[in-house]
């Protein structure tokens, strides 16, 4: 392999930086989940890099991925059935606009 | 060199397809009042054109869609060793770059930015949300029965006998996903004349044909995988591989749009019932019932 | 260097590019649709680079389900947002990166009253919202439609410490025991054999938890038990001002209504537990046949 692992992990550095940006930072609840995906996204990216350089011959970290992006999409589907369920008792899905809580 | 070889007999394999289906369909419908995206060019009015289009997603779309159209038509076997390239995962492959036709349907109707186009793109999500797990389950019997995901393996499986002797269940939920994912009547929600005849409504010039040769071509893949997957791809016994082959996929389509019209039309909250409560069913039976028939050793081994 | 490892290189860099490219955008830009477009770029680079890892069946699973499953969250994110196309917020105070992926977003009258006619058409189909006003939402006038909340300096700073953390941990730490085998080409029958035999717990395990989410997402997002326009406004419980109290409330026995919003709670909940109510469908079919229905 001509491009060395650092060069994938360093991908995989910059992709989760910006998913924390997008959860922290973003205010429509979507976009929230959006940014989750990038986070699991970067570390699928780690894990397949890993496998590739580390030990090839074991195809588990595959399914390890497999099962990472089953569970992201089953976490997305459910995170926009409670969203919708807040937008309809709320109103609004901009989560700074949820402060019935705050003192 | 072979490559550009290949290249070019996709395009022309496009060029052709297109053209027989638009020459094709319309002779099967003849009797349907929503014609779907074979349209005639003159069906809608003058074509008003989009005030303000989003510059860079309205022609995105007809050129993501005919991307997706093209990178399909690159596992389809025409002949012995006439498949431009065989992929180990050719399906799969097939499944997910036929996607992009819908990702084609989403930016062009929202890029168009009138009130009908938008309304093109839910309609087009929606028919996906219908379509892809019914689709998906036909596949499943022709797959596990020729125990492979490549297309060149399936059509050599069906050697002995077609599969769509021994899967008639598959066969017909392929028909009516195969009519779903083509946007064919029954399924003409997303153009219907209601909503400006869907993208047709707001595109014009070079887009306009871009999204026919796209449609056009799409109907002619949709049946010819449903050939390879059930009617044994170019297998037959006299006449050669790739008039085999035509055969089929213009039968099969004719069946398709022949049947699809004489049925009344489905709008797409019945469309998402349809398959949610019906096909996904029937399609689970299916992979029990070719499971069983796996098991007991009928079809190739 | 050879031609095979320049195009690897070359492949590389520019899947990389469209990778965290895609993401700054869907981060920055202050259109909800582009941001979701930006994310499905951002996904089809990194399955780019599966296929370049040589896990082309992850890269194609990747492609597959993220197109899928992008194309319906972008719609829910249309049909629940003030501005989905990003209009209102052309003359918004932007940096410049937001500015950059935010061009093109016009401010033109006719597209924001095109964008709030979209979106009134449809909040009316998706929230219940009856007649009102998208925009007059109790107060809510004058909202900040940015993008971004206002911590959004604090969240880069963070971001930017993280990942420039990672990136100079990676790039200071002695090498990785790597080898240089290549694997099996066919992936999808080692993938196929592993999922059947070694991890069959986990393979039946995932597909226990995914129809757990799909019951529990069609319960939680069930349109109720009424859903009629008329009972559907009764059923959403919004934070209505309460009618005035009477000084004397008349002593006859038909109970005089309470405060709107109260009474609906419970006879909402009231209702959804009693009566067994139409199978709960998609939300999206109910609208698409819903408009449906008031077109023909």
């Amino acid at each position: 392999m001509a491009v060395p692992l650092t060069a994938y992990l360093i991908v995989g550095a910059l992709l989760f930086g910006l998913g924390v940006y997008a959860v922290i930072a973003q205010r429509s609840a979507v976009m929230i989940l959006m940014g989750i995906e990038v986070l699991l996204n970067a570390i699928g990216l780690n894990m397949i890099a890993f496998w590739r350089f580390v030990n090839p011959g074991d195809y588990s970290a595959q399914i390890f991925t497999i099962l990472i992006i089953t569970i992201g999409a089953v976490e997305m589907g459910i995170g926009l059935a409670i969203m919708m369920l807040l937008y309809r008792n709320r109103g609004t899905v901009q989560v700074d606009q949820y402060d019935s809580l705050k003192g | 060199m072979e490559l550009t070889l290949r290249a070019l007999g996709v395009l022309a394999a496009l060029g052709l397809a297109a053209l027989l289906t638009h020459f094709f369909e319309p002779a099967a419908l003849s009797d349907a009042q929503e014609r779907g995206p074979a349209t005639p060019a003159g069906a809608r009015g003058p074509v008003e054109l989009a005030p303000n289009p989003d510059r860079w997603m309205h022609p995105a779309g007809p050129v993501t869609a005919l991307l997706g159209v093209l990178f399909a038509l690159i596992v389809i076997p025409y002949g012995p060793d006439l498949v431009p390239r065989d992929l180990g995962i050719g399906v799969f492959y097939f499944i997910v770059v036929v996607d992009f036709v819908v990702l084609g349907l989403s930016l062009g109707g929202w890029g168009a930015n009138t009130r009908n186009s938008v309304d093109v793109y839910y309609r087009a999500t929606a028919q996906l949300v219908a379509y892809v797990v019914p689709l998906g389950l036909a596949y499943i019997g022709a797959i596990m029965m020729a125990r492979s995901l490549s297309t060149v393996s399936i059509v050599d499986a069906q050697a002995g006998m077609w599969f769509v002797v021994l899967q008639p269940i598959g066969f017909a939920l392929y028909l009516v996903t195969g009519l779903m994912q083509a946007y064919r009547p029954p399924f003409v929600e997303p153009f219907a004349a209601f909503i400006e005849h869907g993208v047709y409504g707001a595109s014009f010039a070079w887009q306009a044909l871009l999204w026919r040769l796209a449609l056009s071509s799409l109907l002619f893949l949709v049946a010819a995988m449903g050939a390879v997957l059930y009617l044994g791809g170019w297998r037959g016994p006299l006449l050669p591989g790739p008039v085999w082959m035509l055969l089929k996929t213009f039968g099969l389509m004719a069946i398709m749009v022949w049947g699809g019209s004489r049925v009344p039309l489905l709008s797409t909250g019945r469309m998402l019932e349809l398959s949610w409560k019906v096909l996904t069913p029937i399609g689970l039976a299916n992979v029990l019932v070719v499971g069983a028939l796996i098991l007991l050793g009928v079809g190739p081994s | 260097m050879s031609f095979a490892e320049a195009a690897e290189w070359f492949a590389f860099v520019i899947l990389a590019v469209i990778s965290v490219a895609g993401a700054l955008g869907m981060a920055t830009t202050m259109s909800m649709f582009r941001s979701g477009i930006f994310l499905m770029a951002s996904f089809i680079g990194v399955a780019g680079l599966f296929v370049l890892l040589s896990a082309d069946l992850l890269g194609l699973l990747q492609v597959m389900m993220y197109i899928g499953g992008m194309l319906v969250m972008i719609l829910f994110m249309v049909l629940f947002s003030h501005d989905p196309g990003g209009s209102m917020m052309a003359d918004m105070d932007m940096s410049l990166i937001e500015r950059f992926f935010s061009l093109g977003l016009s401010s033109s009258p006719d597209k924001e009253g095109m964008d709030m006619e979209r979106h009134g058409h449809d909040g009316m189909d998706m929230g219940g919202q009856g007649g009102h006003d998208p925009m007059d939402m109790g107060g809510q006038g004058g909202m900040d439609m940015s993008m971004t909340t206002p911590v959004k300096r604090w969240a880069a700073a963070l971001s930017v410490t993280l990942g420039g953390g990672l990136v100079a941990l990676l790039l200071l730490r002695p090498a990785w025991p790597t080898t240089d085998t290549t694997p099996n080409p066919e992936s999808a029958r080692m993938i196929g054999e592993l999922l059947m035999s070694k991890y069959m717990m986990a393979f039946e395990g995932a597909g226990l938890l995914i129809l757990i989410g799909i019951f529990g997402a069609v319960l939680v997002a069930r349109p109720g038990a009424y859903p009629d326009r008329d009972a559907r406004d009764a059923y959403v419980t919004r934070d209505l001002p309460p009618a005035p109290i009477d000084e004397d409330p008349p002593p006859s026995a038909d109970a005089h209504v309470p405060p709107e919003a109260l009474e609906e709670v419970t006879v909402s909940g009231a209702h959804r537990d009693e009566a067994g109510g139409p199978p709960p469908q998609n939300e999206t079919g109910q609208a698409a046949s819903e408009s449906l229905d008031r077109d023909s």
